[in-house]
């Protein structure tokens, strides 16, 4: 299953942020996103996971077996499937468990099934010691891990990360990395933005350059 | 504070813990008529306020000015306007609420929307909206994520609830004109107080104006302890 956009546009008042006639990210593949700042990262991803109504264009998640493509019965089939996360992630007040626990009440679960999620979570996230604690007295790296987790127990086909390692330390990233590489070989597409060469961004399969208005593919010679 | 004035203190208590059904019954009507005030008002005007944070229309600031402006309204201005709805020859006249429980209902639901909008507009749109944004992509369904955002923005949405309860809760002027302060029907503690006041009856206007006193006692307490609570939390 690819999240596919079509003739997407972004415009602001009289100033148009981006114009991109056609892009798909496929499961199980990895895309860096680059671009400066101002350029329309932010949106762009706000857009595909579709917390944010684009000026036009659609985004939708294309099936590859049309047979089993029900996503006209759903009203919001990219809920839940594609997953944002914020620069710096919010988090709900309540337990580290409740916050990787949330998302799980919006899936077809056994009790069981959640209950072992949520431990595979904790343990991938490093954040065992601190399961019962309140989310809000986190570290930075720590509430980065603990977003990654609560996205990662939701099994998305999409995951969408605006600068998930702006201001990590260096084993934070790497249990971010590790989060990522499990997530991708589950067959989750992630698009990822970050101005730094990162563990993260190091086995991206494409790279993608938003600029001038438009979203390029940046060719194998051109890469970081 | 001279002995006449205390005195007067411990007859109204004496009158209140001796369960004087007259001062009961007073206090009864009051927590009757603005409870189901707020019934009425409460998830209607919190999703009005959600609706003026979230959405763009003509008017809009127009709305909210009328809304911050409406909630000065003296209250027997509103009074007023419900006595001209309710009257004989009033639009509502047919319905025969007028100097009854339902009028008063009625006059107090439009002196707490006001409030509930601005004050839970003013919430939602200084609120963090990475918490909506955060339950819709993780599969929240659009009432979900708002009870998710009232959930996380509970404790300024409790002020509001409670700077619109105790507008009610102690206002004379709408109450008078059209509930008609009845005895045992329409009489509530602020008009109650003001009546026995008047009559010299100063035990009665006491022990409902302690009621009034313990019931801010109470939420400032609540308040404050929802707000040490919240601290303790970000502090760990």
């Amino acid at each position: 299953m690819s999240l596919v956009a079509t003739d997407i546009e972004m415009q602001f008042g009289p100033r148009r942020l981006f114009g991109i006639p056609q892009l798909i990210l496929n499961r199980g593949e990895r895309v860096w996103l680059q671009g400066a700042n101002g350029a329309g990262k932010t949106t762009l991803l706000k857009i595909l996971a579709g917390l944010q109504r684009p000026s036009g264009g659609r985004v939708h998640l294309h099936q590859d077996n049309a047979a089993t493509n029900r996503w006209w019965r759903n009203r919001d089939p990219l809920r839940g499937r594609v997953i944002y996360l914020h620069q710096t992630p919010y988090l709900f007040n309540g337990s580290v468990e409740e916050n990787l626990a949330y998302g799980l009440k919006h899936l077809a679960l056994t009790v069981e099934e959640r209950q072992s999620r949520v431990e595979q979570a904790v343990a991938m996230a490093r954040l065992t010691p601190l399961r019962h604690q309140s989310a809000q007295v986190l570290s930075g790296g720590e509430r980065q891990r603990l977003a990654l987790a609560r996205a990662w127990v939701m099994r998305p086909h999409h995951l969408l990360l605006d600068e998930p390692t702006a201001s990590l330390d260096p084993d934070s990233i790497a249990a971010m990395a590790a989060m990522l590489d499990a997530l991708q070989s589950q067959g989750c597409g992630l698009l990822l933005t970050s101005h730094q060469h990162t563990d993260l961004t190091l086995s991206s399969q494409q790279q993608w350059l938003l600029s001038e208005q438009r979203l390029t593919a940046l060719p194998k010679e051109q890469r970081a | 504070m001279n002995d006449g004035m205390l005195s007067v203190f411990q007859q109204g208590l004496s009158l209140l813990f001796s369960f004087d059904p007259d001062v009961w019954a007073i206090i009864a009507v009051s927590f009757s008529v603005s409870m189901r005030a707020m019934a009425l008002t409460l998830v209607p005007c919190i999703l009005m306020g959600f609706g003026l944070a979230v959405t763009r229309f003509p008017g809009r600031h127009a709305v909210i000015s009328l809304c911050q402006t409406l909630q000065a309204i003296p209250t027997v201005v509103v009074g007023l306007i419900t006595y001209l709805l309710l009257f004989r020859q009033g639009v509502l006249g047919d319905l025969r609420w007028l100097f009854s429980q339902n009028a008063m209902v009625m006059a107090q639901v439009m002196l707490a929307a006001p409030v509930l909008i601005s004050l839970s507009y003013g919430a939602f749109s200084s609120g963090d909206w990475r918490a909506w944004e955060t339950a819709r992509t993780l599969g929240a369904s659009r009432a979900r994520a708002f009870l998710t955002l009232c959930h996380e923005l509970r404790a300024p949405l409790l002020v509001a609830i409670i700077a619109a309860f105790s507008r009610i809760i102690t206002e004379v002027g709408a109450s008078m004109l059209v509930g008609g302060n009845i005895h045992n029907l329409t009489r509530n503690i602020p008009t109650a107080i003001a009546l026995e006041t008047s009559k010299g009856e100063f035990a009665q206007a006491a022990a409902l104006g302690i009621v009034l006193l313990i019931l801010a006692l109470m939420i400032n307490f609540s308040l404050s302890s929802l707000r040490t609570q919240q601290e303790s939390l970000r502090r760990g």
